[in-house]
């Protein structure tokens, strides 16, 4: 038997993997089914018992209530896609020449803060809200876009600098050199040879550290009031008021994902790449 | 003209102008708070009006933990929470990672399958899933009616251990695929010819398996384990969603018990003591992360 | 070409060059002086430290102590672009994302160069190296030798004055190697730069080099001419580290003898030539290069052990008690293993090295001409 063909396994095991499989299916994919489902659904299907899935009680109607009536939700779209552009921006353009420093630069103890700089990223929120709480009440910056960016963008950036160093240290040193050579300074190596190559780890992190900033609940609850909300805030009191309009709650939450799942399924095999690989190394 | 410098000497200097940004921003933003958050935890804070007043108290706070019954309860919540969830997460995703691995899992569709949940905000995927599990209408109480299974529809939130254990698996769905791109980054990491010798010797696909494949993969399921460790301990969206802490505090999980204290309850002393024993409990585990990572990135090197 | 008088400042010197890594030394104690003009190979094992010493050339890497001489001037502060070298390096390290024209250009751009000059030099190199074709193509897409045309297109279209190759064939497959090999000197020929190539390949620095410095440990044993390196190796290392196949080395002690000094060599006897003043009693090592080893008659008696045809010749390994010798014979050999075999080798040909320096007391062979 080849390896090939034993690599498949005989009957049973090639039996196993496919029923496992579509259990994997099933398990991943039902809940975020229902929730597609129940959003295009009449409300009196959702409340019949069980479910009544007939053709003639779907709807857009949920969406079109949603849409039109909650102008807190397109305000928390907006500032989650404001707040989200600001952090992941600049925690990439912080973070990229950060990562290039520690991974190639000889920057004394290189990985010792690197690894510091990454156990700040596991810090328990609370710990740190409540002062960091404390001094931007009192600075005046409680329900602020940019103060919340800020905050973000200090949680994105220990992220980005481990995915991109991580990258940046399997990079061949005789690329650098030959720069060098052909008369690029440090920054001009950086930019022409350096960061062009990086391409995807760059995607992954600034995919990453959107998704992240997208959907962060807990600072945005403490940290804005009304016209700084998130789209993670919007949801949650939109289930705390409508919590028994079903469809429109499942239409308002399928709305706040829709963009982060898109960029997670167009980017899905750089998150791979270069995240899942690199939180494996150090 | 700046002054004349070598390759390696221009490279360090510029190295560490790129880094003190990243370095500056991190220390302002989290470096103030840090030890803050450490001095606050000695002191008893009161907001009067306009101000706030604050007191050292020495180890007060640490004694009132102590003695208080709720914060006992939230540490067992913790703890139970935190160890089912990580046995269930790394066994369900090795599963899958394991599936993925064979020839028939490389279809696209099971990769992004493993990506949206990830990217589903914690808030949304807890809206969802309360609606899953509603007591009157949820499609859970449904499914099992039709096949049988309950006769009764069931408030699923509504006893202690249940509301728990369905805490547990809303956050198990939402954790297990990225922790199966974890290990399956890892499986593929297993250097083919290992599996090819195995072959070649005969080894059963068990003997493989607990050979070849548990050996090489030792460092990335202790990795995913810690991980998901701290990931446990930060939960905090899920349960401010779907169960407010109830019922009866059986939902109270360390972080939640330190938000509501300090801002509802406005005891930000307390509050600050609560999330040091959480800090204290994710350092140890950062340390073991570190310490486990470390290793590959030396050689790296 | 052969070194010319110092009248114009020499291209590259090298005074007391060393380096260290942490604390393990890499380079010792490197001298060189370099013509203008000249093509010197550094040959030496892998890890000897010639990619180090043609990096500290480059200004790659800073020196521990020692100075570097660009024309006359020390250059030791100087990053690689104020040295003006170009340099060809062991994996090419083309840019993966730009085209074959934006990797020769690139070093055009970093300098200013305007658009239409870049293009028109770019145009220059790529017709001449045979890569009009291909300028549009990403590294990726080129097989091995038209990468490294490319490499080499980037080190030349600055005219630079001084080249740096580090080990610039080490990937290619052997007949590329050889013609490479000889465009690269037929380049040198036509623009006449110094140039500094680092190979651990014997044939090849024989082959391309005016000079070649052999490197050892991080020290240079020997720099002398193709012909001085292989007739009169300064070292055991360097006599027993060239020539193919290698010489063997065979210990013993000096004893007086009737006729002249011999050694040893358990039970046959080696005749030294006269004219070689060492004293009785003296350790040494002595070596044959195959080819002056007769077969037939002689004074030494042994026994074939192995025959290899390689082709043009065969190598034909003769023991005796105590010892044993490689014989280089021109064509096939019939011999088989285990015949007795007597051979000769003349007294002149026999190098002589002390046993516990290394250093070659012997004059070698003479100057052929
Ligand atoms: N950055 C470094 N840190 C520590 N040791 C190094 C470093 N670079 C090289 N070395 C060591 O220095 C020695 C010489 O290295 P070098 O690259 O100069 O060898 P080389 O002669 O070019 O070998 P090769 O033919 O394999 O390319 C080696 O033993 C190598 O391990
Ligand atoms: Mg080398």
């Amino acid at each position: 038997m080849s390896y090939a063909h034993h690599r498949r396994g005989g009957f049973s095991l090639r039996l196993l993997t496919g029923a496992g499989l579509v259990l994997f299916v099933i398990w991943s994919a039902a809940p975020i089914l229902w929730l597609a489902l129940s959003s295009v659904l009449e409300q009196r299907a959702l409340i019949a018992r069980p479910p009544d899935l007939s053709p003639q009680n779907l709807t857009l109607s949920n969406f079109i209530t949603v849409i039109g009536s909650a102008a807190a939700l397109g305000r928390g779209m907006l500032n989650s896609l404001i707040v989200a552009l600001f952090a992941t921006l600049a925690s990439l353009a912080l973070g990229a020449p950060a990562a290039y420093a520690l991974a190639r630069l000889s920057v004394p103890r290189a990985s010792a803060i690197a690894f510091l700089v990454l156990a700040t990223q596991m810090l328990p929120s609370i710990a740190i809200a409540i002062p960091l709480f404390l001094v931007i009440s009192r600075l005046g910056l409680i329900d602020n876009l940019f103060s919340l960016g800020v905050v973000y963008l200090s949680f994105n950036l220990p992220i980005v600098i481990w995915i991109l160093r991580n990258f940046f240290l399997g990079i061949p040193d005789g690329l650098e050199k030959a720069a060098a050579i052909d008369g690029a300074g440090v920054i001009g190596t950086f930019w022409h040879i350096v960061l062009p190559i990086s391409l995807p780890p760059l995607g992954a992190a600034a995919v990453f550290a959107f998704v992240e900033a997208w959907n962060e609940f807990f600072f945005a609850l403490i940290l804005t009031r009304q016209s700084a909300q998130t789209v993670p805030l919007v949801i949650a009191a939109f289930a705390g008021q409508y919590q028994t309009v079903f469809g429109q709650m499942m239409a308002a939450a399928l709305i706040s994902v829709v963009p982060v799942i898109l960029l997670a399924v167009l980017f899905r095999d750089w998150i791979v790449r270069g995240f899942a690989d690199g939180m494996m190394k150090g | 003209m700046p002054s004349p410098a070598t390759y390696e000497q221009r490279r360090q200097t510029a190295g560490l102008f790129l880094l003190a940004p990243s370095i500056v921003v991190l220390l302002a933003i989290l470096g103030y708070p840090i030890v803050e958050s450490l001095l606050l935890a000695f002191q008893k804070v009161q907001l009067a009006a306009g101000g706030i007043d604050r007191q050292f108290v020495g180890l007060a706070n640490f004694q009132r933990l102590v003695a208080d019954e709720t914060f006992r309860r939230a540490l067992l919540n913790t703890l139970y929470f935190a160890a089912a969830e990580v046995v269930l997460v790394v066994l369900i995703a090795f599963a899958i990672a394991l599936l993925l691995n064979h020839p028939f899992g490389r279809a696209g569709l099971f990769r992004i399958l493993l990506v949206v949940p990830w990217a589903i905000a914690p808030v949304a995927n807890a809206v969802l899933w309360k609606w899953i599990l509603n007591a009157n209408y949820g499609v859970l109480n449904g499914l099992l009616q039709s096949l049988g299974i309950i006769d009764v529809y069931q408030v699923w939130l509504g006893t202690p251990v249940s509301a728990l254990n369905f805490l547990l698996l809303v956050d198990v769905w939402k954790s297990v695929p990225f922790v199966a791109l974890l290990l399956l980054a890892g499986l593929q990491r297993v250097p083919s010819v290992l599996y090819k010798a195995a072959y070649m010797d005969g080894a059963s696909r068990l003997q493989t398996l607990m050979h070849v494949t548990l050996p090489s993969m030792r460092a990335a399921i202790a990795v995913a384990v810690v991980l998901q460790t701290i990931w446990s301990l930060r939960i905090f969206d899920l349960v401010f969603v779907l169960t407010r802490g109830g019922p009866a505090d059986a939902t109270v999980l360390l972080n939640f018990l330190a938000y509501r204290v300090t801002f509802n309850f406005l005891d930000i002393g307390y509050g600050a003591a609560i999330a040091n024993v959480i800090f204290v409990m994710t350092i140890l585990l950062a340390i073991l992360y570190i310490r486990l990572v470390r290793p590959a990135g030396e050689a790296a090197r | 070409m052969s070194p010319s008088p110092s009248s114009t400042p020499l291209a590259i010197e090298l005074r007391g060059v060393a380096k260290t890594f942490g604390s393990v030394p890499v380079c010792r104690d490197v001298d060189l002086a370099i013509a203008a003009g000249e093509f010197v190979t550094l040959l030496g094992p892998s890890g000897c430290g010639k990619t180090t010493t043609l990096n500290m050339v480059a200004g790659l890497e800073d020196c521990t102590s020692g100075d570097i001489l660009l024309a006359g001037r020390r250059v030791n502060e100087l990053s690689p672009v104020e040295r003006d070298v170009a340099m060809v390096f062991q994996n090419y390290a083309l840019y993966p994302h730009m085209t074959v024209a934006q990797n020769i250009g690139f070093t055009l751009r970093m300098r200013g160069t305007p658009r239409a000059e870049i293009d028109r030099r770019v145009k220059d190199v790529t017709t001449a190296l045979e890569l009009s074709h291909v300028v549009d193509r990403l590294p990726a897409q080129l097989s091995g030798g038209q990468q490294q045309r490319v490499a080499i297109g980037r080190a030349i279209v600055r005219e630079p004055r001084i080249f740096l190759f580090d080990e610039p064939f080490s990937n290619l497959d052997a007949a590329l190697r050889v013609k490479m090999r000889a465009e690269v000197k037929q380049l040198h020929r036509r623009l006449g730069v110094t140039s500094l190539f680092v190979t651990h390949d014997q044939e090849e620095a024989m082959s391309i080099s005016d000079r070649i410095a052999v490197m050892n440990r991080g020290r240079v044993e020997q720099f002398g001419t193709p012909e001085e390196i292989y007739a009169r190796p300064a070292t055991r290392y360097v006599a027993s580290f060239i020539g193919n196949p290698q010489i063997e080395l065979l210990s013993g002690i000096v004893e007086a003898h009737e006729g002249g000094p011999v050694v040893r060599i358990g039970s046959e006897l080696v005749r030294l030539a006269s004219s070689l003043n060492t004293p009785a009693g003296r350790s040494v090592d002595i070596g044959v290069r195959p080819e002056h080893v007769r077969l037939g008659s002689g004074t030494l008696a042994g026994r074939v052990r192995l025959v290899q045809p390689v082709g043009p010749s065969s190598h034909v390994v003769i023991e005796w008690d105590g010892g044993s010798l490689i014989a280089a014979q021109p064509g096939f050999c019939r011999l088989q293993p285990g015949e007795p075999i007597r051979a000769e080798i003349s007294a002149a040909d026999v190098m002589v090295f002390d046993h516990a320096s290394g250093v070659r007391l012997s004059q070698g062979m003479p100057r052929a001409n």
